[in-house]
């Protein structure tokens, strides 16, 4: 099968910034793909190469197994939902949503009959006749989504697309995307910088860091087997272990990741330590253990040296500050990182 | 909005004593107008009439300067529509090396004194042996008349914002529809705003004209030689009125345009 989206090597330079380099990447046709990473990672830019409002300064971008070369964004299959949704503010809501129809010279009568078929899947149904400064913010969404789909795009990309949405409206966003990804089957391509929306939306994830794709893999593998360093901290913050801690606490010599969640306090365990900080989240509580028999190490990511970081559920006795605990974890819970040396 | 609603006593006095010192002499233009007393100003006037109308409207040496004045203020606008629009697309879209620098050159004519670009001008024309006609006095109007119209249009390009342009390439429409489509409609009441406060601009100008303009006469500089002949001043008076018509119906015009314009633009965010 051709894939939907593949990058040969690709890099995009802007002086001697490296925004993306040497990325090898393949998007399966009809899949959820999210490309995922902190602000300058290059996501952003390896969007903009697919949709073509960047050129690769190296490598070649294939749609559909087509190599763009330099063929112009208007030129593409390719359509784009915004983060700023772009939406034309002098224009009806039902002729922003035909634009795309307009520019290929479709008559007036069919381009606003499918205006109206791509609102009424979005949910608006009777909104064409609005400007978009009388919509909401997830209206506004909405109208970008179905001006992106009205040209039938093979692939849809969506520029950090619920960013500007509050917090309840992006996870009924999150929903309705995902469910009308699978409706129309088409690929969509989404670039994000919160973890939790690429876990939850995406059946592909593309972790993102310094222009490079730190991992490629299902929301599962990006969770519970982060291949870096970096993946495990940044998806989800996980307690990295430097190679003599994880040796100290029973697994081998590497680099491991331990998800505070899958520790336990318990009252006889691996290790012992005094708690040193607490956080309350709602769904728990997430203390800090600092355990002394630990060895103290310079390269402690994420959290304070020789700092355990373990959520404990709501529901569960939460342990006092300077009180000492015992920890205690499934062996399976100790993931040694391969892409660490 | 206000807590006491109302300004104290000496600021309403002294805004007052400002607006009649601003106002005031433009009155007396308009009040002279209908004098009947011709060869001085005298207050207040001896009588009140109409007929400098009918003799304004037939002095057959008022036509030519009035023809000239708008064909010149027709010919500039439009030419710094065009030419004002470009530079601001150019400047507003492309990131190139010195454009803060060409961005100040644009926009200097209009901070240097009128005298000096007459000047200019007038040693180039002599250097290129170039002899007055409408045109020169054009060129010297256009020097600042691109820049009005390029300060409307370069902000309201920077309202438009990279990514409205994007979203138009993206779906599908070629650079021309995008410009027809998007850029357009958006520019349409600032460039509008724009021709209009350069038409007035160029309407009533003397300083660069006197030194472009050869033999020729404006209006305004026809007023000028007019004031010094003491026969049948109120005719001067009837055709200020007409210029302060031709320059401040366009003005009031662009200022409601881009008031307007701010509003759509700021609610599309």
């Amino acid at each position: 099968m051709i894939a939907a989206v593949e990058f040969q090597s690709v890099s995009r330079h802007f002086g001697a910034v490296k925004a993306v380099d040497q990325v090898d990447l393949t998007i399966a046709e009809g899949s959820f793909f999210a490309m995922l990473g902190p602000s300058g990672s290059g996501k952003t830019t390896c969007l903009r190469l697919i949709s073509g409002f960047e050129m690769p300064s190296e490598g070649s971008v294939r749609i559909f197994g087509e190599d763009m070369g330099t063929v112009p964004p208007n030129r593409r299959h390719v359509n784009t939902v915004f983060q700023d949704y772009a939406l034309f503010p002098h224009m009806t809501v039902r002729d922003n949503v035909a634009y795309g129809l307009m520019v290929k010279g479709q008559d007036r009568r069919a381009r606003e009959g499918k205006a109206e078929e791509m609102l009424s899947l979005v949910k608006l149904d009777g909104f064409g006749d609005r400007k978009p400064s009388q919509l909401s913010g997830g209206q506004r969404q909405r109208v970008a989504l179905a001006r992106a789909l009205v040209n039938e795009p093979r692939v849809l990309l969506l520029d950090e697309p619920l960013g500007a949405l509050d917090l309840k409206l992006r996870e009924a966003m999150q929903d309705e995307l995902k469910s009308l990804q699978q409706r129309l089957g088409i690929t969509f391509v989404f670039v994000t910088h919160d973890q939790g929306e690429a876990l939850s939306m995406a059946d592909r994830v593309a972790v993102f860091s310094e222009g490079r794709i730190a991992q490629l893999g299902t929301p599962e593998d990006i969770y519970q087997r982060p291949a870096t360093r970096f993946v495990a901290d940044f998806v989800g913050s996980s307690n990295v272990l430097p190679p003599e801690v994880t040796a100290a606490v029973g697994g081998p010599r590497a680099w491991a990741s331990l998800r505070p969640e899958a520790i336990r306090v318990v009252p006889q365990g691996r290790l012992r330590g005094t708690v040193t900080g607490a956080r309350y989240l709602g769904a728990g509580t997430r203390i800090e253990v600092t355990a002394g028999a630990l060895p103290r190490t310079p390269e402690y990511f994420g959290h304070t040296e020789n700092g355990i970081a373990v959520l404990v559920p709501a529901g569960h006795q939460v342990p006092e500050i300077g009180s000492e605990v015992a920890l205690d974890w499934d062996a399976g819970a100790l993931h040694v990182m391969e892409g660490e040396a | 909005m206000h807590s006491d609603g109302r300004a104290p006593l000496g600021l309403t006095l002294g805004a007052i004593a400002g607006l009649l010192f601003l106002h005031l002499p433009i009155l007396l233009i308009f009040l002279y107008a209908f004098t009947t007393e011709d060869r001085s100003y005298q207050f207040p006037p001896p009588g009140l009439t109409t007929k400098w109308f009918a003799v304004a409207w037939n002095r057959e040496d008022i036509w030519p300067p009035l023809y000239l004045s708008l064909r010149v203020a027709a010919i500039s606008s439009a030419l710094a529509l065009v030419l004002g629009t470009l530079c601001a697309a150019a400047m507003a879209r492309a990131k190139f090396f010195g454009r803060d620098t060409v961005s100040l050159l644009v926009v200097l004519p209009i901070a240097l004194p009128g005298i000096i670009t007459g000047m200019s001008l007038r040693s180039a024309f002599a250097i290129g042996e170039i002899p007055f006609s409408t045109w020169t006095i054009v060129l010297g109007h256009a020097t600042f008349c691109i820049v009005i119209v390029y300060n409307n249009a370069v902000a309201r390009f920077r309202r438009l914002g990279a990514s409205m342009l994007e979203a138009s390439a993206d779906l599908g429409a070629n650079s021309f529809q995008t410009f027809r489509h998007v850029i357009l409609p958006n520019l349409g009441s600032a460039l509008l705003a724009g021709g209009m406060l350069a038409f007035a601009l160029s309407f009533d100008e003397v300083i660069v004209t006197t030194f472009t303009a050869g033999q020729q006469s404006t209006l305004p500089i026809w007023m000028l030689n007019e004031l010094v002949r003491p026969r049948q001043r109120p005719v001067t008076n009837v055709v200020a009125i007409v210029v302060f018509a031709a320059t401040f119906l366009p003005i009031l015009a662009a200022y409601y345009l881009t008031r307007g314009g701010e509003e759509t633009a700021g609610g599309g965010k």
